[in-house]
């Protein structure tokens, strides 16, 4: 299945989402762009059972927005909530005084972190670096495939995208279909022999591993 | 800029069943330190205060991992939890009423991140903590259980321990013939290599 996965852009000024908006179209994402957090909100709302975006970049400061009935926290906040598997980078000019990042990590303990001051190309630049990782035999190729390296075979599916860009962290999926869709990427994986495997964490929570010897068992009694 | 009045839309409210690092301070200072310590594979960490730590405590499925704390004061469910589960705990000055006895306190906030790193990078006989949640063991087998994370990782400290969940590790331990066994000395236990059990029996 190819689905091309989305990305949301969450910056007040005009200009720097236009550019943002291209970055990704050029990489061929489908940007949900948005100048206000209200409007950043509507997007997740409006595609909450179409789309789940890989990646969210959110610029703390709001300060153009057009309309300021909600926060960059309010998003952060329901993308933490709502969409935990979506990777996400919050970029601030005030990203080293601590009561700023206390307050992007209570809205969302996962977020990454960028300083706003190194510049628009330093922020793609690391974007690039996430979408375009390489994981033991594995690489994501335009941000829209996972390519095994040795045979070539392309896998479309936007959930093994997912799996990849998060790791080596646990990614927890939101259905049944996703968590269908991520062992199919598993068998994938099996069926070509790869040096990485799909480890399952139970509670449609998983993560790649590229070391071979690890064998999951069954939870323990005590948690 | 900044986040809603709506306290309990707060992302780190949201329940996980990852491993998390709750800490607690009156201003987040601490705990934004500590993020810059804990490795994102290893835990989440999540910046409380004292008002909603008992809420965000409650998040951390099925326990917090460890309680980082600096604030002279708890509320009652807290230290309750902190009193009936294992979780490793760290305090930077003066301790908190009601905090059990295996309470690690420090002066410095650089001994405390110290002991941070290290028990997220504990190595017992080759058993390391899993990315996410969950033990390695040396033959590279995931065990899931949070007791077993917290005698990794406090080791080679001791932690309060119930019965139940003693006889639960040493189970889990002996089924996958580990050469590490829980050992109990009082109310604390602590991992010892299997071979100095068997030479005292």
């Amino acid at each position: 299945m190819r689905a091309n996965p989305e990305v949301l852009i969450l910056e007040d000024d005009a200009e720097t989402l236009d550019e943002l908006q291209t970055h990704f179209t050029r990489k061929r994402f489908h940007p949900l762009a948005a100048r206000s957090a209200s409007r950043a909100l509507s997007l997740l709302e409006h595609n909450r059972y179409s789309s789940r975006p890989v990646l969210a970049i959110v610029d703390w400061d709001l300060g153009k927005a057009p309309d300021r009935s909600a926060s960059s926290g309010d998003v952060l906040s329901r993308l933490a909530r709502e969409l935990r598997e979506c990777a996400v980078i919050v970029y601030s000019q005030n990203i080293d005084a601590f009561n700023v990042r206390s307050q992007i990590q209570r809205s969302h303990p996962r977020a990454l972190l960028h300083d706003k001051r190194d510049g628009d190309a330093s922020l793609l630049e690391r974007v690039d670096r996430m979408l375009d990782r390489t994981v033991g035999d594995l690489r994501i190729h335009d941000g829209t495939v996972v390519v095994h390296i040795p045979s070539l075979d392309q896998h479309h599916h936007r959930e093994a995208i997912r799996l990849v860009v998060h790791h080596p962290d646990i990614v927890t999926f939101h259905s049944d279909t996703a968590t269908k869709a991520v062992r199919r990427f598993g068998e994938w994986l099996t069926a070509h022999d790869s040096a990485v495997r799909l480890v399952s964490h139970g509670n449609r929570k998983y993560r790649l591993a590229v070391t071979v010897s690890e064998v999951p068992s069954p939870p323990d009694a005590d948690g | 800029m900044g986040v809603s009045d709506d306290r309990s839309m707060l992302g780190v409210l949201a329940p996980d069943r990852g491993r998390s690092v709750l800490v607690v301070t009156d201003d987040g200072e601490l705990a934004v330190a500590v993020r810059d310590t804990v490795p994102p594979a290893i835990a989440l960490v999540r910046d409380a205060r004292p008002g909603d730590a008992a809420e965000i405590a409650a998040a951390c499925l099925p326990w917090p991992w460890m309680v980082v704390g600096g604030t002279p004061a708890l509320t009652p469910e807290v230290t309750a939890l902190l009193r009936d589960r294992p979780v490793l705990i760290l305090w930077l000055g003066p301790l908190a009423a009601g905090l059990p006895a295996d309470v690690r306190r420090f002066d410095r906030p650089a001994a405390l991140l110290e002991a941070v790193a290290a028990a997220c990078h504990a190595d017992v006989g080759g058993m390391r903590l899993a990315p996410g949640s969950g033990v390695e063991l040396r033959d590279g087998t995931l065990v899931r259980g949070a007791t077993l994370e917290a005698l990794v990782a406090a080791h080679p400290r001791p932690i309060a321990l119930s019965s139940r969940s003693f006889h639960t590790v040493s189970g889990t331990l002996a089924r996958h013939a580990s050469a590490w066994q829980p050992q109990r000395e009082g109310a604390l236990v602590t991992l010892v290599p299997a071979s100095r059990m068997a030479a005292r029996a």
